[in-house]
């Protein structure tokens, strides 16, 4: 829920509390009130005609207008004076009114009388309700324009947060632009954009460390290991050797160069992620797989495979360098995964480029087979390659997708 | 022939020296950037093997100072940096050739052959092995003065062999050597077993020697 939704609903529902609860008790004191001033005048009458009877020894006449009739009825009990709140029907104009009688006994001589005085609430309620409606009106309208402004000020107030917000979101790790944060005239705004700044220059910095790190381990050891490539090759020079002794050779061989390639393909991820790949040059993609094939040619001659192309015209704008890696992998995949006299498509439109091979493995899981060291059981590879695939195609926008159809690994990279 | 190695790593230097001294070049080193501009004042060479990340300097301020001088010394960079801003860079300045770390001795041994080849003849250049002659502009291959059809590659493999002649070179190595690090084939080197045999038998259908030893699957070696 949004911060400024939650307040208003907050605030919303503590106003509409307040206006019900606030209405009703107006509606009764207000009422009360009214009732009163009619009982008043009520009150009034009745002295009026007791006053009458004492002076005259008679009833006054009885009268009988729109808001204020005066009945007498000859008694047999004495009534009990008390008010009564009722509805008069008016036989006249057919209309019922809400009415307050004062009804008390009158004692003219020996009779017994009960005097009916009836006063129309009429004007009372009418008036009630001018009240009433002129009231909700007010409130309304300051209801209306308290959240108005709540929404207007809570824009204006909250703005700064909103962009802290949103320059959060465009900060890039491996990109960092300095974020850059207006001061404002709110303290906890700034306090937060204090510990931004300063959590991001922080990140920011460790991961240039750790880079710089990566980057100086992964150089530091290619001495190492050319001080340990060049002394096998002097070692195997020796005419005493047996063959038992070059078969762990070959094997210390292997091992330093999957070190090598690791070592340098890490390099190469790092190198793509710092973006120093940076000559984009308009590049013939179908040239550059024929070309690629043709180095091939001879680890595709040995295990028979046989490749079938469809080579359109495909031309992409990125480093060559990069290029070729990227169709390097992916064809050495398709050659190194494939069974032996199995097949190879190899196709090439405008606008995408699909390399599919056979291989003893069926689908393979999306997810991971693009992370770096991810590789099938059976693989004797690194496991980096596609990792590397999978970065060049980031860096310029490429879609790089994987299906398995009729028994084909299928690896797509679309351009555009 | 000689070369001067400037190199900081004393081992690798070690092993670049005993490599190339048995193929009759005579090797000076230098491990620090000041001894090697010593040398450099002080001697002629004909190929400098020069590391660029020198401890107490940086190798392209050799190179730089070489050009002033308008030396003709044939020179390879080797780099710990495989960058190739520092490989263009080096090549502007007048490098021949880079070479990044960690390299095959047999490899280094063939771009040394090459410049000094380069730097010693213009025109007709041609390599010798008993009926082999390998004319390295023309990229050709003759037997008995007869050429033979080799693919690329093999013609590459050939001037492996006749460049480090003598010298067991092993799979990886010539692996390295045909199809670069483009080619993530760990593990699985039995191609280069049908490449050779390829060559072999197109080089002993032109009536040539068999000159090709195997090691114990481990390497070849290219001999009388």
């Amino acid at each position: 829920m949004k911060l400024q939704a939650k307040y208003s609903r907050a605030t919303i529902s503590t106003a509409i509390f307040v206006l019900i609860l606030g209405s009703i008790s107006y509606y009764f004191i207000l009422r009360y009130v009214l009732i009163k001033e009619v009982d008043d005048s009520l009150r009034v009458e009745e002295q009026e005609i007791l006053d009458h009877v004492s002076v005259h020894h008679s009833l006054p006449e009885e009268t009988n207008y729109r808001d204020q009739q005066i009945h007498f009825i000859p008694a047999t009990t004495i009534e009990k004076r008390r008010f009564v709140s009722t509805n008069v029907v008016n036989e006249k104009e057919k209309e019922s009114f809400v009415s307050r009688q004062l009804i008390f006994p009158v004692q003219v001589g020996e009779k017994s009388y009960t005097a009916i005085v009836t006063k129309s609430e009429e004007e009372a309620e009418d008036m009630l309700i001018l009240i009433a409606l002129l009231t909700a009106a007010v409130v309304l309208l300051l209801f209306i324009l308290l959240f108005i402004t709540n929404r207007i000020l809570f824009k204006k107030i909250w703005s700064p947060f909103y962009a802290t917000l949103s320059s959060m979101k465009q900060f890039n790790l491996s990109n960092p632009g300095r974020i850059s944060l207006a001061k404002n005239d709110v303290d906890e705004f700034n306090d937060l954009n204090m510990a931004v700044n300063e959590m991001t220059g922080k990140v920011v910095k460790d991961y240039q460390s750790l880079k710089t790190f990566t980057d100086n381990a992964s150089h530091e050891m290619q001495t190492p290991l050319a001080v340990i490539n060049s002394k096998l090759d002097l070692l195997i020079q020796d005419q005493e050797l047996t063959e038992k002794n070059m078969h762990h050779l070959q094997s210390i061989y292997d091992s330093v160069m999957r070190l090598t390639r690791m070592n340098q393909s890490l390099l190469l991820i790092a190198k793509i992620e710092n973006q120093q790949f940076p000559d984009a040059k308009n590049l013939r993609l179908d040239d550059l797989l024929k070309e690629r094939l043709q180095h091939f040619e001879e680890l595709i001659q040995s295990k028979q495979l046989i490749v079938s192309t469809a080579l359109q015209k495909c031309e992409v704008v990125m480093n060559p360098i990069l290029a070729d890696m990227l169709l390097n992998n992916l064809l050495a995949n398709a050659i190194r995964h494939n069974i032996v006299a199995g097949n190879i498509e190899v196709e090439t439109a405008n606008n995408y480029i699909a390399i599919r091979n056979r291989s003893e493995s069926s689908l393979l899981d999306e997810k991971i087979i693009f992370d770096r060291f991810h590789k099938a059981s059976h693989s004797d590879g690194l496991g980096i390659g596609l990792a590397i695939v999978k970065q060049i195609c980031e860096l310029y926008g490429f879609r790089l997708e994987y299906a398995f159809k009729k028994q084909m690994h299928d690896f797509q990279v679309s351009f555009r | 022939m000689k070369l001067l190695i400037i190199e900081d790593e004393l081992e690798l230097s070690n092993s670049i020296v005993s490599y190339l001294k048995s193929e009759s070049y005579s090797c000076e080193v230098a491990h620090t950037y000041a001894s090697a501009l010593k040398k450099i004042d002080a001697f002629e060479y004909d190929c400098i093997l020069l590391d660029i990340g020198l401890p107490d300097g940086n190798g392209l301020k050799i190179l730089e100072e070489l050009k002033q001088d308008n030396k003709s010394e044939g020179i390879i960079i080797v780099s710990a940096k495989n960058s190739i801003d520092d490989k263009i860079k080096g090549l502007r300045i007048g490098a021949d050739d880079y070479l990044p770390k960690p390299f095959h001795l047999s490899e280094l041994s063939a771009r040394v052959a090459a410049i000094i080849r380069r730097k010693q003849f213009t025109g007709n250049n041609k390599l010798l092995f008993n009926e082999i002659s390998v004319d390295t502009v023309s990229r050709q291959a003759e037997v008995n003065g007869e050429v033979v059809d080799l693919t690329r590659k093999e013609y590459q493999l050939l001037l492996y062999f006749i460049v480090n002649k003598g010298k067991v070179i092993s799979k990886n190595a010539i692996a390295q050597h045909l199809w670069g690090d483009g080619m993530d084939t760990s593990g699985n080197l039995d191609f280069i077993y049908t490449h050779i045999k390829n060559l072999r038998k197109k080089l002993h259908e032109a009536g040539c020697a068999d000159y090709i030893r195997a090691f114990y699957g481990m390497g070849y070696k290219f001999t009388e």
